[in-house]
């Protein structure tokens, strides 16, 4: 074998490199810990698996997101309306001289759950936020206003793509033939600086549980192997069945909201309370559909026989398809059929406020008021009918991610039309985490079954994706109806009030600027660019792809190197194994020695 | 050893040094720790052994699942009894400091998850060993099953020679893939 020379300014570089590397694993390690929340996902994650650290590590970046778009509402919107006033248009409406007196007669605190009264003459809604006294052609509040929203839906597609991509990356490179190695984990698994006994439990069922997923992992994948054709093609075929049966479930749901949507619509001839019911008939009906299909779905998932992990995001799936769908039902529902209204915007934020704050009580509800008697019946009378009846309680992942998600694209959606969700977002989220903590502390048992966060991680994210994907849609169909039929959609309050629409003020905005520039705006938004650009995409697609194609050959070929130098390494250990013993015997017998020497003609260079 | 008096004497002191990766306060400071754990009267006598359960009063092995197996191993006792003496108790240190070197370490952490004594980690070995990792109560080892697995499963990896058993150059193997098994496997005063 040849060993080429490395000479000295290399390995002087190489030695650097890994001590830069050192030090910044270092000082990673160090910023992490200071993290918030970092010791709690810790206790967590000891107690109860990877599988839901992940939900809680999804509920912090959440809140990190929140928390810039929330600096991002305070820079763009509330800060221009703090500094440059509001409404010095003369059109003012009757909701923006009740403002002059914020807290009215009849305001009560029925109100704050609905977003009525008070709260609809605060900043919490768009119609707070008038054209103010900060007026050139491209610099004004409305501008600003919709800089801001556009900035922060971007902002948060980078960051959802960069993490998704950066989880699926991690989850492709470890790919089919990843395997833990088990003797490392049992002889290197003890850390012997524990001294805390606390921490010492903690270690030992982190050790346990990792050996257990590790252990249901390979007994799945082995019976996977054993299954014979015909047990095969049973359940290819069962799994078809129930595939069909989920679709005609959601199908049923989607059929049921628009039957309700329709049936509400058509309220005339009847008394009051028939009209109240009729008029409740599309949010109740979705919100039973929410609540029980999840379930059903869960249910059937575990007939299929995938392994725990690919089961919890099958039934991630599924709901969040059902959820979403429901959701953006709903939404289409109160943008078209909302009548001609004082501030339509308003009424709209009113509804993403409404479902943003009821979303957040049920969490709490769950957690007080079903988690928590549930588990103290269980420990009080542990032995009765109704303990054994009530089971003992799981952290559902799924469905508390789906909630999550859920929150997100309220929260989302509504961002145009009520400003301070983020900060409203971030306050419900922080308090959903310590109750969650509270819930999976206090009241949870841990599952007996492990399942692998990564590609999990994955899923929330792009479920995410998917979510902030509707908003943006729902943005631009609610532009767009205000484009094409400005008459009838044209606003009454807000920033963009008075035959003001969002196009009319970038249209002054650009035929403001100096001459080249409108000229090439035009032509960036027009057709004729379009062909161009998918053109240039094209080409940058298919050049990344045949990279990405042959990094995947470039992978294969040094996995195979990996498996063919560890069998090299296996057989010197061998060798060195078998040394080791005939010297062990040589000492016993000291004359068989130079044969057994003799034999060894090629001694192992390990020892 | 030099438990007559509250400090060592200097040669002794410089010797052990020698002797162990331990530096001068190390030494002091462990010393010191040692004398604490004895009697009034056994501070008289020299060469005193600890027996063992004092010895793991010590909240840096209180927790640790292997204590009883450490002091074992370090016991230089004809009783097989785990007691220390002060030089043992000093050998045991130098081997989990930070300066001891990996081979060192993975053989005196062979002998330690070598259970039985006799050279090789068989089942039996591997299997206290787990429990030992899992923890000993029932509701926390791994049912029979999953144990029975998980070694056969360990034997396929390390058992390089196929004889059933894991011996120190298959163990020393494994450990020497593990980046940071120096780190973890550490006791400081």
């Amino acid at each position: 074998m040849q060993i080429s020379n490395i000479g000295f300014w290399e390995s002087w570089r190489q030695s650097q490199s890994i001590t830069r590397k050192r030090v910044w694993v270092q000082m990673g390690g160090a910023l992490s810990s200071l993290l918030p929340w970092q010791h709690i996902l810790h206790a967590i994650e000891g107690k109860f698996g990877v599988g839901v650290k992940a939900y809680f590590v999804f509920l912090r970046y959440l809140v990190y997101l929140n928390l810039l778009n929330c600096t991002l509402t305070s820079g763009f919107i509330l800060g221009p309306t703090a500094f440059y006033g509001r409404s010095i248009s003369s059109g003012e409406s009757a909701i923006m001289r009740d403002s002059k007196h914020l807290f009215g007669g009849n305001d009560s605190v029925l109100d704050f759950f609905l977003g009525t009264g008070y709260l609809e003459r605060s900043p919490v809604f768009i119609g707070f936020y008038t054209r103010g006294s900060l007026d050139l052609p491209c610099l004004n509040t409305p501008l600003l206003y919709l800089a801001g929203i556009l900035t922060m839906i971007l902002l948060s597609l980078i960051m959802v793509v960069r993490r998704t991509i950066v989880g699926y990356k991690h989850t492709w490179m470890l790919g089919k033939r990843y395997s833990a190695n088990m003797s490392y984990k049992i002889f290197c698994g003890w850390d012997f600086t524990i001294q805390d006994p606390a921490s010492a439990t903690l270690k030992h069922s982190f050790i346990r549980n990792d050996l257990k997923l590790f252990l249901e992992e390979q007994n799945f994948s082995m019976r996977e192997a054993q299954r014979t054709l015909g047990q095969r093609v049973r359940l290819y075929l069962l799994r078809v069945i129930l595939n069909l049966i989920v679709v005609s479930l959601l199908g049923g749901a989607f059929c049921l909201i628009y039957f309700a949507t329709i049936t509400s619509q058509s309220m005339i001839g009847w008394n009051w309370l028939v009209r109240l019911v009729l008029q409740y008939l599309p949010p109740m009906s979705i919100t039973f559909v929410n609540l029980i299909l999840p379930h059903i779905f869960r249910k059937i998932s575990s007939f299929e026989d995938y392994s725990f992990t690919t089961q919890v995001n099958a039934t991630l799936v599924r709901s969040i398809f059902l959820k979403l769908a429901s959701l953006g039902m709903y939404l289409f529902f109160v943008l078209t059929t909302t009548k001609r209204h004082q501030c339509m915007e308003n009424r709209f934020g009113r509804e993403m406020y409404k479902l943003c704050i009821f979303n957040f009580l049920a969490t709490f509800c769950n957690a007080f008021l079903l988690n928590y008697p549930r588990k103290l019946v269980q420990e009080k009378f542990p032995t009765s009918f109704l303990a054994w009846v009530l089971g003992k309680q799981r952290f559902l992942i799924p469905f508390n991610v789906l909630d999550l998600v859920y929150s997100q694209t309220v929260s989302w959606v509504g961002v145009y039309y009520c400003p301070l969700l983020p900060l409203i977002g971030t306050v419900t989220l922080i308090a959903t985490f310590y109750i969650q903590k509270f819930v999976v502390m206090r009241c949870c048992v841990a599952e007996q079954r492990m399942f692998r966060a990564s590609s999990s991680s994955v899923l929330f994210h792009f479920m995410l994706l998917l979510g902030l994907l509707m908003a943006a849609v729902t943005l631009g169909y609610s532009f767009h109806l205000q484009n094409i039929e400005p008459d009838i959609n044209m606003s009454s309050c807000g920033p963009f009030q008075n035959g003001k629409t969002v196009f009319n003020v970038t249209k002054v905005c650009v035929e403001s600027l100096p001459s080249p520039a409108p000229a090439t705006l035009y032509y960036l938004s027009s057709e004729a660019f379009a062909l161009p650009l998918i053109l240039a995409e094209i080409i940058i697609l298919t050049s990344y792809v045949s990279r990405g194609r042959a990094n995947q050959k470039a992978i294969e070929r040094l996995k195979d190197m990996l498996v063919m130098s560890s069998s090299d390494k296996r057989f010197l250990v061998k060798q060195h194994a078998t040394m080791l013993r005939c010297r062990s015997k040589n000492r016993t017998k000291v004359h068989s020695a130079a044969v057994v020497e003799d034999n060894w003609q090629d001694p192992p260079s390990t020892h | 050893m030099g438990t007559t008096a509250s400090h060592l004497p200097k040669d002794l002191l410089s010797e052990y040094q020698e002797l162990t990766f331990l530096t001068k306060q190390e030494i002091l400071l462990a010393h010191k720790r040692f004398t604490e754990l004895l009697t009034k009267d056994e501070k008289d006598h020299q060469n005193t052994r600890v027996p063992m359960d004092r010895i793991l009063t010590l909240p840096e092995l209180k927790s640790n699942p292997f204590r009883k197996r450490i002091c074992h191993v370090f016991s230089t006792s004809e009783h097989k009894d785990g007691s220390l003496t002060f030089e043992d108790f000093l050998d045991l240190l130098s081997a989990f400091s930070d300066s001891a070197t990996l081979e060192i370490k993975s053989h005196y952490a062979f002998r330690i998850f070598d259970f039985d004594d006799d050279g090789t980690l068989d089942g039996g070995d591997l299997e206290k060993l787990v429990n030992c990792l899992t923890g000993e109560t029932d509701d926390t080892r791994l049912t029979p099953e999953e144990m029975r697995q998980l070694i056969s499963n360990i034997l396929e990896e390390s058992d390089i020679d196929k004889d059933g058993t894991v011996n120190l150059s298959e163990f020393q193997h494994v450990i020497s893939r593990s980046p940071d098994f120096v780190s973890s496997f550490k006791i400081v005063l």
